[in-house]
């Protein structure tokens, strides 16, 4: 189970007016609120270009904004000293868009870095690391690395990777852009078994209209700089 | 089996040039404090060598040389002196005027050797100018100062070539560690995105270039002394006068000079990592 030391009401991430700007005409974001329950699931849908990366990235803490406040774990960021980041960002797995494995690195050990960073002993995670990657299909592909796997075998690493540490906000970007659609429903069946088992608060930005509509949970639309929620049967313009 | 790889991959090319440039970097630098040592161990050598000895040449008839030698006995600080015989004489002479020695009919300079407490000769100098005795007393103060003043600015100009090679070893350093940082942003970047604290990351450079600069410096430390051996080793084959040049020895100083080399690499590449990444890091969230 996650260390999920959050009250229940308490939101896993919050954002009150967020703005994120480059100089005086060029807003990312303007003025984005957003709350994620713990435990919930929540799709992030938006034309491209919307901003969905770039709020992702301020809610794993990759960007500071330039406007508004982002809480986590009911801590406002905002007002934390650069240090103090690095534990709130151990509790947060990120599938980053571009996978990000590192090429020297076999899948195995590609996994099982977030647990190397919190520093636990190989020896106790060798068997949970082997039996994650068996469980995304790659049992047989521990000593692999990254440059001979396919892009659906590295978008099942990394995703092995954001959820090894059963982190209490799991955040992915386009994970399932890379794999076809029986992956991408046996994907979205991992993410929903994390959310369900583990509760894991999960927040996932997606292209992918036909998942969303599957999926029938919270969606939220980035448009034109700001957060909108969506009813579950018409989750809109989710554009490729 | 343990499956625990290194986070930061295996040395590249771009480490390969550092290892070569902190070695030769090391190299110069104990080369260099080899030869300050030597020249200050050759200064000492020089002036203990004459230390105490006093040489007095004394002009006019010769029963002037048996007084002299007399009042210079009785000289407080004197503990012994005498006459060089022409032999002895001959001997001084050799390296001026070759081993066929003195022509029969030479007059040579009537010389009294003396051994005394360092002050001695201004003392006899007195004793001899009081008896009216003609003589010139030389207690080779001045030439061991001159030697000692070109030997200090010898080990100075080492000293600073040493602390200029330092400088320029750890800014290379700190060079190279920000280009391999450059190259290893995206570990970099996931590390930190990952949760990790600044000293994990910087840990892992630390590590890396720590061996590196010991490695290379305990080579660059070997190729000096083996450099200084040789060239002491030539010069002594092709000159007698070898005597006078600085003497290398294994001696503590030389073993600390030599010892302490790849450690002063390491530390200094292990800091300038550190700094480095550190820097590099406060520029991210």
């Amino acid at each position: 189970m996650p260390d999920n030391d959050l009250p229940t009401d308490e939101p896993v991430l919050r954002l009150d007016r967020v703005g994120l700007s480059y100089g005086p005409e060029s807003d990312v974001l303007a003025d984005v609120s957003l709350s994620l329950r713990p435990g919930s699931m929540t799709f992030l849908t938006g034309p491209s270009g919307a901003g969905k990366s770039t709020l992702l990235r301020l809610a794993y803490l990759a960007l500071r904004p330039t406007a508004g406040r982002i809480s986590l774990f009911g801590v406002d960021t905002t007002r934390l000293r650069r240090r103090d980041l690095a534990p709130l960002r151990r509790r947060i797995g990120v599938v980053f868009q571009e996978f990000r494995l590192l090429e020297h690195l076999s899948a195995y050990d590609n996994v099982a870095l977030p647990l190397r960073i919190m520093g636990r002993q190989e020896s106790s995670y060798r068997q949970d690391v082997a039996d994650l990657l068996g469980w995304v299909g790659l049992g047989d592909r521990l000593d692999a690395r990254p440059a001979t796997l396919s892009g659906g075998e590295k978008q099942r690493v990394a995703i092995a990777r954001a959820v090894v540490g059963k982190p209490d906000l799991l955040i992915a970007d386009e994970p399932t852009g890379n794999v076809d659609e029986e992956m991408g429903d046996r994907l979205y069946r991992l993410f929903r078994e994390l959310n369900r088992r583990l509760k894991t608060t999960v927040l996932i930005a997606t292209h992918d209209l036909a998942l969303v509509r599957r999926a029938k949970t919270d969606v939220l639309r980035l448009a034109d700089g700001m957060v909108v929620r969506v009813p579950h049967a018409e989750p809109q313009d989710a554009q490729p | 089996m343990s499956r625990a790889a290194p986070l930061l991959p295996r040395e590249d090319a771009r480490e390969a040039a550092l290892f070569f440039v902190v070695c030769a970097l090391c190299f110069l630098a104990a080369f260099s404090g080899l030869v300050a040592r030597a020249a200050y161990a050759a200064a000492d050598a020089w002036t203990s060598e004459v230390a105490g000895e006093i040489t007095i040449r004394v002009r006019g008839p010769e029963a002037h040389a048996q007084r002299a030698i007399d009042i210079i006995a009785k000289t407080p600080g004197i503990a012994s002196a005498h006459v060089l015989t022409r032999e002895e004489s001959e001997e001084l002479l050799k390296p001026w005027l070759g081993a066929a020695g003195i022509p029969a009919g030479l007059q040579l300079p009537r010389l009294i050797a003396a051994e005394g407490a360092a002050g001695a000769g201004d003392a006899v100098a007195a004793a001899l100018a009081q008896a009216n005795i003609d003589a010139t007393v030389d207690d080779h103060e001045t030439w061991a100062a001159d030697a000692k003043r070109a030997t200090d600015t010898i080990g100075l100009v080492a000293l600073s070539a040493v602390i200029l090679l330092g400088a320029t070893g750890v800014a290379v350093i700190a060079f190279a560690t920000h280009a391999t940082l450059l190259a290893r942003r995206d570990i970099v970047e996931l590390l930190h995105l990952s949760g990790a604290k600044d000293d994990f990351i910087a840990g892992l450079f630390e590590r890396r270039f720590l061996m590196l600069g010991v490695q290379a410096g305990a080579l660059g430390a070997l190729l000096a002394f083996g450099a200084a051996a040789f060239i002491l080793f030539a010069v002594r084959q092709a000159d007698e006068q070898a005597w006078l040049l600085p003497q290398l020895s294994l001696s503590l100083a030389d073993g600390l000079i030599l010892g302490l080399s790849p450690l002063v690499a390491g530390a200094a590449s292990m800091l300038a990592a550190n700094v480095t990444v550190k820097r590099s890091l406060s520029d991210m969230v």
